[in-house]
């Protein structure tokens, strides 16, 4: 069955590139050093972590009491910020695993940068359980592990443990193909070094790769394989996490509908910080022919799709409680929606709901700026959808006498506010270090290849 | 001054000695027997009589009593307070029993609110460390030394019987029991139904402080018990029945 002449299909690279001059457009950074403008976005995250650092270093030594919690939100920022986080970190891995096994070859412009931040993300994620405990240093009894403590053992019941070990495989995997995928660059990276340590190290962290067929073969087998364990995980992450809450009797968190809700929010909100990131990595570092407007325009119409299903996901739990007729549920959902943090429910709905409907027109989609914009609201959106899920439901929990109000203290905002300087200082060390382009997968879209796979499927 | 080798292992012998022997003597102290032989039950559980309660207006001795056993501090602010048996209106407890015309009558009036230690605890399913768990007789526990303050349990309790240590609280101790233990900050504590006590033969200390006879303690699997002969001929409410947790504390109204 003859397909549409490959001519007449937008190429995925701009640009008419030979293959040398992929390896020195995207290694630029790498190769050429810092500029000042990386250097200054650099030492701006680094302080902005530091700043979390010392929040941090001060509640752990004071008492979780420094945050603005109490006995009825017992809960708020830190899970707020551990399910805004393990969220954003979704993206990488469908883009990585979902849309490999897919054949959605436009994925090869923007797979590394997605995995880098899936994994910078989880790291930042990951710190949120471990600081809000009130003895941190105890974290490690999450473990199973052999102990002296005789019968004592932690208990498979409980949903936190469940986390324990999705998120820890979940980093583990996604390094895992993070830096699997980067092999072949590496060995780039020391074929074109200038300096002996550049190449001896580059060297050896690409396994002294050899280039050749048999090698490339098993790379590929590898990474199909790797791409297998992963999907799954894009669905049971998420879905893990929301059962924290959904296994716990407070009305608005006692829900079948939060697994599939959560799942596609994490999405929804990982391709929003995407290409929040990407917009901006494409424009100051020159890569407009590698992530091109149809990249974008094809991120923008999954915003769409899983934005839809969000906001689907607002009507529903609405419709659930109306219809269950439990007094609880109804005032979760009232209270949601008209008590005292309205505010920050139609803000969820107005960002999530409403800004991504922009994208459906063509134009916008293509304006950098607007989808840069939308992108932005819906970081917030989605951090203040699970700020609404979690402080809303515990706030006026059943016992109206403990009824409480909540506000954050300065040091979670610090504590915030250093995670995200975590995340941009570990995403400039990577953008610096390594190729933020899969530089060998995008020779493999450049031009004959792809249209020889076009032909023959 | 000069000290030779005699004189040092002298003085070092009674430093030693001057440190340990009060020790020695304590830890003897300590492992005397009780006088009593623990309570034995299969189920307790406890029975609270509101018409006799609300016979001594303003009476605080269960509150006071738990408080000295059980070294609660007593922290001004809010925001960090610590519960181990509080009152509250019966409007607020029981929220689901209420009627329009009941306002008059019971609705502003206190309850006596605790731990309900019940049979189906929805805090111990979700603590990741096993530092609450159940008894077999049904004592829902808690194990401070375990706790590493993730304050699951206080999310998943629908009844806010259990409070964290946001700060340090051995500073609001206002007279320390010696004999219990202080908790730390960043664990989660809560009514114990007295486990030390009823180890000790001795009934729970609420119970033994209220002074109109309102609080009964006993095993329900024991049909000669005072409670179960108690819930046999009157009528008794639980809070929130239809969560499912199957509370054992009960409510005579």
């Amino acid at each position: 069955m003859a397909e549409a002449p490959p001519a007449t299909r937008q190429p995925l690279i701009l640009g008419e590139k030979s293959l040398g001059q992929v390896s020195r457009d995207i290694l630029s950074l790498v190769e050429g050093g810092a500029t000042p403008l990386w250097w200054t976005a650099f030492l701006i995250s680094f302080t902005v972590l530091m700043i979390g650092a010392a929040a941090i270093t001060y509640q752990i030594a004071t008492g979780v009491g420094t945050w603005g919690l109490n006995k009825t939100v017992g809960w708020a920022f830190d899970i707020t910020n551990f399910v805004f986080w393990i969220g954003i970190g979704h993206a990488g891995t469908l883009i990585s695993a979902v849309l490999y096994l897919l054949r959605q070859r436009w994925r090869t412009s923007v797979n590394r940068s997605a995995e880098a931040m899936t994994l910078f993300a989880v790291l930042c994620a990951g710190l949120f359980p471990v600081i809000h405990l009130g003895r941190p240093w105890f974290a490690y009894w999450m473990a199973p592990y052999p102990n002296t403590r005789g019968s004592l053992w932690i208990n498979f019941r409980s949903p936190l443990v469940w986390d324990f070990f999705a998120i820890s495989t979940y980093l583990t995997i996604s390094f895992l193909f993070w830096y699997f995928g980067m092999i072949p660059d590496l060995a780039t990276l020391a074929t074109r070094a200038k300096s002996r340590l550049r190449r001896r190290l580059a060297g050896f962290l690409s396994f002294g790769w050899s280039g050749s067929t048999s090698t490339w073969l098993r790379y590929e087998t590898v990474y199909l394989l790797l791409a297998g364990l992963a999907t799954p995980l894009v669905v049971s992450v998420h879905t893990i996490v929301s059962w924290d809450f959904a296994t716990a009797l407070i009305p608005g968190w006692h829900s079948t509908i939060f697994p599939p809700y959560f799942v596609t929010g994490a999405i929804f909100s990982g391709f929003a910080m995407v290409l929040t990131l990407l917009l901006i990595a494409r424009k100051t570092m020159g890569l407009e022919d590698y992530i091109t407007v149809r990249h974008v325009d094809a991120m923008c119409k999954i915003l769409i799709a899983t934005g839809g299903i969000v906001g689907f996901s607002y009507l529903i739990e609405v419709f659930t409680a109306l219809y269950s007729g439990d007094p609880y549920e109804q005032f979760a959902v009232v209270n949601r929606a008209f008590g005292p943090y309205a505010w920050a429910y139609w803000l969820v709905i107005a960002c999530n709901v409403v800004a991504p409907q922009l994208l459906w027109f063509k134009k916008l989609r293509h304006n950098m700026l607007v989808v840069w914009i939308i992108s932005i609201f819906i970081n917030v959106g989605m951090w203040f959808e699970r700020f609404v899920i979690i402080v809303t439901s515990l706030h006026r929990d059943f016992v109206p006498s403990s009824w409480a109000m909540y506000r954050p203290t300065i040091i979670e905002i610090a504590t915030l506010a250093g995670t995200f300087g975590l995340f941009f200082t570990c995403f400039l060390l990577f953008a610096r270090f390594v190729p933020v382009i899969a530089i060998s997968e995008v020779k493999g879209v450049l031009g004959p290849g792809h249209r020889h796979e076009e032909a023959g499927s | 001054m000069t000290v030779d080798r005699r004189a040092f292992f002298k003085l070092a012998g009674l430093a030693v000695a001057a440190v340990e022997l009060p020790v020695l003597g304590a830890a003897r102290a300590h492992v005397d027997p009780p006088e009593e032989q623990p309570l034995k039950g299969r189920r307790w559980a406890m029975v609270v009589d509101l018409a006799a309660c609300h016979r001594y207006p303003g009476c605080t001795r269960c509150m006071d009593a738990c408080r000295r056993e059980h070294n609660v501090p007593s922290i001004p602010d809010r925001k960090h307070e610590v519960k181990w048996i509080w009152e509250d209106s019966f409007g607020h407890a029981f929220p689901a029993q209420g009627s329009p015309y009941l306002d008059s009558e019971l609705a502003g009036k206190p309850v006596l609110l605790l731990c309900n230690h019940c049979d189906n605890p929805p805090c111990v399913r979700v603590c990741p460390t096993q530092a609450t768990w159940k008894r077999e007789d049904g004592v829902v526990m808690m194990d401070w030394h375990r706790c590493i303050g993730c304050r699951y349990c206080i999310a998943a309790c629908p009844y806010g019987s259990r409070s964290f240590n946001w700060v340090d609280p051995r500073p609001y101790i206002k007279t320390l029991n010696p004999d219990f233990p202080t908790r730390t900050k960043g664990v989660v504590e809560k009514c114990n139904l007295c486990e030390e006590r009823l180890a000790e033969g001795r009934i729970p200390a609420c119970v033994e402080a209220c002074p109109a006879g309102a609080l009964h303690f006993g095993d329900l699997a024991d049909p000669e018990s005072p409670v179960r002969q108690l819930l046999e001929s009157r009528f008794a409410v639980r809070r929130k029945p239809g969560l499912g947790t199957q509370p054992q504390v009960y409510y005579l109204v």
